[in-house]
Formats: structure tokens, C-alpha cells, sequence
């Protein structure tokens, strides 16, 4: 019973929108119209530009905030887990602040420096900002995950005669591989989701990402409001995501559990 | 304590020279000194937090030396990476790379140092036949027993055919049963390779079937050094004398004085027994006798005394029992600081 | 070594000192400047000018007050909610790895695709709710057109997209407790409802005061749902801090105030968050003294 509830509350409103998404608009504007129709689906997909784009450019994003991340938090997280114990505290307790600090706060800042150094409306550009908002967390789990090696494994690998990229090559990394795939879809995630930061850095409209592009279609027409469209374009933003969520539900649920075990 | 070498730069074993580690306010290992023939197995024993892993890692470069020199084959190995100290370790958690198969667990080392492909073949299947291995090349650390495991810890660092050889407590994860029938095996094993090998243990039994030589250490000093005979029969203080042994060394208050009496020394016999000439003699209630099926251990209590532990063939016949023993087989320690007072002959002449 | 282990930190400590510590130095200067269309968009200093204007701002109290009281409404029934749904997720089920992943997904939703979908759900007439309503004969809720409702609607839609994260975090809390505790206590006859209250509960603080702290500092930053669920309306009666500074930013062009603004809120963060933190130091303490 309290899981069927809990069903309901989780996918009800995901279903709605599938369920309005495939009907007429003037079914749901009350006209009393039956029938099923994928309408809104062609209209977005052919749309100018056609929403595909929107879905690419946050996977192009996303792919490159999760590279750079990942290449900025291995070695940090690395050292961090063999520094000294007194170090490392205060180190990941900033950390761990900012990992809780909310982005949105930082929006200004980082448009000025966007403009600076020219790197507004340039799609890999916003790989710095996601990657350095991501870097928190990602540091922290994997730091958790170098911690839980053995520290005898590493000096095994020392005494062999390996060298620290060898170390970290043949030895952790492999045995990081849960640690590293769990971060890199919670990193995947964030820039999927993120909002004001795309909003403001982006402005030419083949270049939006899925957010602020929903927040753009959202805000299109004053007059008719396009709810079918609005269905449609939810669904296909939401479709990547759920079967991601689906493929990597070990590895999310597990990163995040671990995480929250050891930060 | 054993000869000293320093000046000999030939000296083809290992040396420590005044090893010191500290770490904060702490010493871990104090003003250490000795030396390790090639050839020759040396344990280094004591309780857990007496420095004997300290030492240990010192020797491999884990961990930097505070001061003194570490020299192997005549030269100093001190300021070497652990990488170029040509060191094999065998850890007490064996430290098998989990993601690895045995043959690999092997051959990486060998791999990025650049060995030929045919060579390390060679050498794979040398070491896995020596070590009765070859029905696991394929198989993951996780997938073999304890005692296989060992055998892939040791595997790994004989294939490196290192110039040094540490063992950090390679037996304590192995069920008693395995420890008893490996120690020989090791022993063999271990002066087949020729260099200087270093054991650390708490076990005394296997300190003493396995080293030639064997260094008890407390809280980072050297107690004694000396064969496993040496320092059980003439311990230099009552640390050495109570680490070694089974049951443990019975130790008599006498004032200033502690007499320290193995219990294989003492007798038993019936309270009021006349003592004969050169001997000495208490008299105490049977507590309780421990069966060994060969011995027993016969638990004695006497008035003012700790309760006295001897060792014999038989059961005592009475609840009232004296116990005696020849005066010159008893050590004397002095009380309070421990140490080994001259006057005490070695206990096992008669 | 020492210095090695450095250079492995310092891309991420540099990244992270651009991303985090320099805006805020940066928001410390622009706040006591005046750069707006008047100036030519160029910054002018005005000293503390900005701050007095935030402080006489009736528009900035209302919206630290309409903050607030988002933030307190749905972090505690996010709280009570993922609890809830945490010690569900807990019992030995079948199928209980899809069910946690199902939970999970509002989470995984970008904010702005899901409050577009919450807009419509509230849509008056057309929404299921409200189409249920009429149904039932009942007349219709005006989620998104009245202030007194609206601000509850956002705590409704931040809650389903939030609640599966706090229950995630609380359920790795919840496995961490072991086994043998409930057993023993079961043993010694203790009701399920005592169990909750004696072992899980007290166990679960840390654990309950992580997500707590993330979550709040989260809410008070409230922006991407309430942006595209209302725009911050009716009548400014759901502007959030965060997207107060915004507007004055991208729509007012007044970027030094927006950098006022912004620190303000992040004061106020700062203040909840340190003051929730000491709180339950201190209670914890006294717990402790008490025992």
C-alpha cells in the first residue's frame, strides 16, 4: 500500500505529462476531444531549432563538465586522502561547505568573467564554471574511495618499483572504477539540470541547453500558452535522464550513499 | 650483542647503524642497531607498538629515517626510494592487487620496469612451479584461500629476485593448523634466496623455529639479539625473559630481587618434603593443573607469591605441594628497572 | 612528498577558489560601486550607498521573508517526508532496487523541465487537479493566480523533486545502523514505535543534520523552480532572494545592487546554516550532559 503511494507520488505527475504530451490541444483546453496525436512531438522536433539540438548541446556539455571535472578531482582527491589527517580536515570541511553553497549566488560573478575573457556562448566554455561548482562533490566521494584502498596495496605497488602514474594507472584507478562512474553521472547530472548559470552565459538560441531552453519555451507565448508543446518537450527533456537513471541506478544510489557515509 | 661490521663496506648483508624514527614527541624506533648476514633469517619480535613494523617500513622507504643509515651490500640505501632499494616486502595483509590475477599480481613489476616478454614468462613459470601455483595463474586474490594467498605474497616478491627480504607478520591471517606446517616450508624457502631476510612477529614460536638470529624489541629499543637459545636461556632482562617461553617465565619477589624460574625447571613434591642441598623450595596450595596431553601444567599458589606455574610429566597427588629448584638455575632480575643481575648462573647447568 | 601531494591539488584548489571565493571577493567590491545604465555600465564608487539602499529596501525584506518561509516549509516536509519514505525503502521488499531508483527520479529531473510540468498540473482550469475538482464538484484552486496559495504550491513542487534526495541520504544513514541493535531490542520487547524513537532515530542525527544544513542552504537559494513556475508572481508574492538579484542584474541592469543583494543573501545563508550548526552542537552537548 505505502509503496503503491509512493509510486503514484513519485511517477503520477511524469505520467500526466506523457498522458498530455500525446493528446490534442483542444482536449486539454476542456473541448470535449478524444483521440490520441503526436502533434506536439512534430512540432518540437521542427521547431526552429529543432529541440534534438537542445538535447545534443547539454550532452556535448555534459560530457566535457564531467571530463574536466573528473581530471581535476582524481589527483586532488588522491592527495587529499594521503595527506596529513590534520590537513585534510579543514581542507574537506571547505570542501564540503562548498558543496552545499547554492550556485545560483555565484551567477554574476562568473557572467562578468564570461564576458572578460570571452567565453560567453561558447558550449564547452561552461565546462569551467559546472566543473569547478561539480568539483566539491566529486572530490568527496572519490576521496572516500581512496580512502577505503588499503594503504598497503599502494605501498605494494611502490616497493614493486611504480611510479605514482603507474600507481594510479594499474593500481587505484582500477579499483576506483565504482567510485569514478558514480561521480561522473552525479556530474553528468548537474550540468544537465543546471539553469542560471546556462541562462546567463547563453543567449543564442542554437546554442541553449536543455534548461534553459524549457525555460524558454515556457516562456514563448504570452497568449496561447502551448501546454501539449510544453508536455511534449518535458517528456523528451526527462526521457535521457530516466534511462540513464535506470541503466546506473547501482552506481548513483550507491555514490550518493557513500557519500553522504563518509563527508 | 653481534659483532659489528660498520667499517666493512664489502659486508654483503644488511645493516642498520643507530636507525632512529620519530614522529611528533614520539620515538618509534630508538637508536637501532644490527646487522643481517645474506643468508640469514632475523625476526624481529615484540609485543604490537614495540617498533618491529616501524622498522620494518623504515627499511623498505616506506617511512623517512629521522637519523642513522640503513646499508645493504655495503652501501647506504637511505636516501633511496623504496623503488630502487631492490627490497621485496610480503605484507601481513599479503597486499594482492584485488583487480588482478595471480599471473599478473607477478608480472606487473616486472611488465613496467621493461623486462622482456619471454624473460618474465620465464621467471612466471619458475616461481609459480616453486611455489605450486601454476593451477592458479588465472585466478583472482579474492577467489583463493588464505594460505594460497601467502603463497602469491611470497610469489611476487621472489619473482622480483630482490637483494632484501621483509616479512611483516606473513603468517598471523593463517588458522594455527597452516602456520605449523608452513614455518619449515618458509625457512627453506627463505635461505634459498641467498640475501638477508627480515621477519617481524609477535609469535615467538615462530621467531624461534624460523630465524637464526632473532631482536626483541621494546618500545622502539633493542632488548637483546641472539639465537633463539641465547635469549631463553640467558635473557639480558625480565622483558626478554617473559616475551619468550610457554607458559611464560614464574618470577619470585626477593626484596630488591626478582628470581626469574622457567617452569620445565621447577619440581613438585609433597609439602614438608625435605629441600635438598642447592636447592630452594616454597610451599603453596594446588590451585589448579592444566593437561597438555603430554605435560602438565600444574598451577601453584603460595602465600605471598604470585601463583607459580611448573611444568612436569605428571599430575601432583596432593592439594598441598612444595616447590623447589636448584638455586643456580634461577635468574635474578632486579626489581625495579628489570635488568639482569650477574650472580645468576645459566640456569640449565646443573 | 609533501609538496607533490600539493601539486596534485593545486587545478582543483585553483578552480575552486575562481568558482567559489572569487566571486564572492569580487560581489565585496561591486557592492560599493554604482554601475547601472546611468553610469554607462561602468562600476562608479558610491561607498556604502548600496547598503543602505538594501537596507531600506521593502522589497528585500519581503523577499527575505517570502524566502524564509519557503525554506522553512519545504525543508521540514522534505525532512519528515524523506524519513518516511527512507524507512520504507529500508524494509526488505521485493523489487526494492527499482522502487529506490523510481523514487529517486524527480530528483534526477532538471528543475526547469519539471516545474514546467508542475505549471500546467496547476494549471487553472485545465490541470488534473483541478479537473478533478470539477469532477467532484468542487470548485477550483488558483495554484498560480493567488498569493496566498501560490507560495504553497512551490513548497508542493519543491517537495516531490526534493524529497527523494533527502530520503536517499537518510536511507545511507539508516543502513549504516546495525542489525543486532533492533534484535537486541526486540529481545528486551520493544514496539517498532520505541525502536524508531530509541535506536533509529539518535542514530540518524548526523546523518538527518547533513541533510538538513544542504537542503536549507539549497532553499534559500531558490531560483531555477520558481522562475519558470511563477516568475515570481502573483504580485511579487513568491520572489525568491535569489532571483530578486537577478532581475536586477539582467533585467535592471543594476549590477552593483545585484551584488548586494546577493551577499545579503548569502549573510543570511550563512547566519541559518552557522546558527542550525551551533544549535545542534549545543543541544547534542547538553543531551550529553543530561545522560
Amino acid at each position: 500500500m505505502a509503496r503503491l503511494l509512493l509510486l503514484l507520488w513519485s511517477l503520477g505527475p511524469m505520467l500526466w505529462q506523457l498522458y498530455s504530451s500525446l493528446r490534442p490541444s483542444e482536449a486539454l483546453s476542456g473541448v470535449d476531444a478524444g483521440g490520441w496525436t503526436l502533434e506536439h512531438y512534430r512540432q518540437l522536433l521542427q521547431g526552429d531549432p529543432p529541440f534534438l539540438t537542445y538535447l545534443i548541446n547539454s550532452v556535448v556539455v555534459g560530457g566535457s563538465s564531467t571530463a574536466l571535472t573528473l581530471a581535476l578531482a582524481v589527483p586532488c582527491a588522491y592527495a587529499l586522502s594521503r595527506l596529513g589527517r590534520r590537513q585534510a580536515r579543514s581542507l574537506t570541511a571547505l570542501v564540503a561547505a562548498a558543496a552545499a553553497f547554492p550556485a545560483v549566488l555565484l551567477f554574476l560573478a562568473l557572467l562578468e568573467l564570461a564576458r572578460d575573457w570571452h567565453l560567453a556562448n561558447q558550449l564547452m566554455a561552461l565546462s569551467l564554471p559546472y566543473a569547478g561548482l561539480c568539483l566539491p562533490l566529486a572530490i568527496l566521494l572519490l576521496q572516500a574511495a581512496f580512502a577505503d584502498i588499503p594503504m598497503e596495496l599502494e605501498e605494494a605497488a611502490l616497493i614493486e618499483g611504480m611510479g605514482l602514474w603507474q600507481r594510479l594507472r594499474w593500481i587505484l584507478l582500477p579499483l576506483m572504477a565504482p567510485a569514478i562512474a558514480s561521480s561522473a553521472l552525479l556530474v553528468f547530472l548537474f550540468s544537465w539540470n543546471e539553469y542560471p548559470i546556462a541562462l546567463t552565459w547563453l543567449s543564442r538560441t542554437e546554442l541553449l541547453t536543455l534548461a534553459p531552453a524549457m525555460a524558454r519555451i515556457a516562456g514563448s507565448s504570452v497568449y496561447t500558452i502551448p501546454y501539449g508543446a510544453f508536455a511534449a518537450a518535458t517528456v523528451l527533456g526527462s526521457a535521457p535522464l530516466i534511462l540513464l537513471m535506470l541503466l546506473f541506478q547501482r552506481q548513483i544510489i550507491s555514490g550518493l550513499t557513500q557519500g553522504a557515509i563518509k563527508g | 650483542m653481534s659483532g659489528s661490521i660498520s667499517d666493512d663496506d664489502g659486508f654483503k648483508g644488511l645493516e642498520l647503524r643507530q636507525l632512529s624514527r620519530r614522529v611528533d614527541n614520539h620515538t618509534l624506533v630508538d637508536q637501532l642497531s644490527l646487522t643481517v648476514a645474506a643468508g640469514e633469517i632475523l625476526a624481529v619480535l615484540g609485543p604490537s607498538g614495540c617498533g618491529k613494523s616501524s622498522t620494518l617500513r623504515l627499511i623498505a622507504g616506506l617511512d623517512p629515517v629521522s637519523s642513522g643509515d640503513i646499508r645493504l651490500g655495503g652501501r647506504s640505501i637511505t636516501a633511496l626510494p623504496p623503488a630502487e632499494r631492490q627490497v621485496a616486502m610480503v605484507f601481513q595483509s599479503y597486499a594482492l592487487f584485488p583487480h588482478l590475477s595471480v599471473e599478473r599480481n607477478l608480472s606487473l613489476g616486472l611488465e613496467l620496469r621493461g623486462v622482456d616478454k619471454a624473460e618474465i614468462k620465464r621467471e612466471l613459470d619458475q616461481v609459480l612451479t616453486l611455489m605450486q601455483l601454476e593451477g592458479l595463474r588465472q585466478r583472482k586474490p579474492a577467489e583463493l584461500s588464505g594460505g594460497q594467498r601467502q603463497r602469491v605474497a611470497l610469489a611476487r616478491a621472489l619473482i622480483r629476485r630482490p637483494a632484501l627480504f621483509l616479512l611483516d607478520e606473513p603468517m598471523s591471517n593463517l588458522d594455527a593448523q597452516l602456520r605449523d606446517n608452513l614455518r619449515a616450508e618458509l625457512r627453506t624457502l627463505l635461505r634459498s634466496t641467498g640475501v638477508p631476510v627480515v621477519y617481524v612477529t609477535h609469535d615467538q614460536h615462530e621467531a624461534m623455529g624460523l630465524a637464526d638470529r632473532i631482536a626483541v624489541l621494546r618500545e622502539g629499543r633493542l632488548q637483546q639479539l641472539g639465537s633463539a637459545e641465547t635469549l631463553y636461556r640467558d635473557p639480558a632482562n625480565r622483558f626478554v625473559a617473559r616475551f619468550l617461553g610457554s607458559p611464560s617465565i614464574n618470577l619470585i619477589e626477593r626484596g630488591a630481587t626478582q628470581l626469574g624460574l622457567r617452569p620445565e625447571l621447577l619440581e613438585l613434591a609433597d609439602a614438608g618434603s625435605a629441600v635438598p642441598a642447592g636447592w630452594e623450595a616454597l610451599e603453596g596450595q594446588l590451585s589448579h593443573s592444566e593437561w597438555l596431553g603430554d605435560r602438565v601444567i600444574t598451577h601453584v599458589q603460595c602465600p605471598g607469591q604470585a601463583t607459580l606455574k611448573v611444568l612436569s610429566r605428571e599430575a601432583p597427588a596432593s592439594e598441598t605441594l612444595q616447590v623447589r629448584w636448584r638455586k643456580s638455575q634461577a635468574l635474578h632480575f632486579d626489581a625495579r628497572s628489570g635488568e639482569r643481575l650477574p650472580g645468576s648462573s645459566d640456569p640449565h647447568t646443573v | 612528498m609533501r609538496w607533490r601531494l600539493w601539486l596534485l591539488m593545486a587545478p582543483a584548489l585553483a578552480l575552486l577558489l575562481a568558482v567559489f571565493a572569487a566571486p564572492l571577493l569580487h560581489y565585496l567590491w561591486l557592492s560599493t560601486q554604482a554601475q547601472t545604465v546611468l553610469t554607462g555600465l561602468r562600476p562608479q564608487p558610491i561607498g556604502a550607498q548600496q547598503w543602505l539602499r538594501l537596507w531600506n529596501d521593502g522589497r528585500f525584506w519581503q523577499d527575505t521573508w517570502q524566502t524564509l518561509r519557503f525554506s522553512a516549509a519545504s525543508v521540514s516536509l522534505e525532512m519528515l517526508l524523506g524519513l518516511v519514505v527512507a524507512l520504507l525503502l529500508n524494509q526488505p521488499l521485493r523489487g526494492r532496487a527499482l522502487l529506490r531508483t523510481i523514487s529517486l527520479l524527480p530528483w534526477a529531473l532538471p528543475t526547469t523541465v519539471m516545474a514546467l510540468g508542475w505549471r500546467w498540473i496547476f494549471n487553472d482550469p485545465y490541470g488534473p487537479i483541478n479537473r478533478l475538482l470539477a469532477w467532484l464538484g468542487l470548485g477550483a484552486i488558483p495554484f498560480l493566480s493567488n498569493p496566498a496559495i501560490t507560495w504553497m504550491a512551490a513548497v508542493g513542487a519543491d517537495t516531490w523533486k526534493t524529497t527523494p534526495f533527502v530520503a536517499l541520504l537518510l536511507l545511507a544513514g539508516l543502513q549504516t545502523i546495525p542489525a543486532d541493535l533492533y534484535e537486541a531490542a526486540a529481545l528486551e520487547g520493544a514496539t517498532p514505535w520505541q525502536a524508531l524513537q530509541r535506536i533509529t532515530l539518535p542514530l540518524l542525527t548526523p546523518y538527518v543534520l547533513i541533510a538538513l544544513l544542504f537542503r536549507l542552504a539549497q532553499a534559500l537559494g531558490v531560483f531555477d523552480l520558481i522562475q519558470v513556475l511563477t516568475g515570481g508572481g502573483p504580485a511579487g508574492s513568491t520572489e525568491s532572494l535569489a532571483l530578486y538579484a537577478y532581475l536586477n542584474a539582467m533585467r535592471f541592469l543594476d549590477f552593483g545592487y545585484s551584488a548586494t543583494l546577493l551577499l545579503g543573501s548569502f549573510a543570511i545563508l550563512l547566519l541559518l546554516c552557522s546558527t542550525a550548526a551551533l544549535a545542534w552542537r549545543w543541544s547534542s552537548r547538553l543531551q550529553g550532559e543530561l545522560r
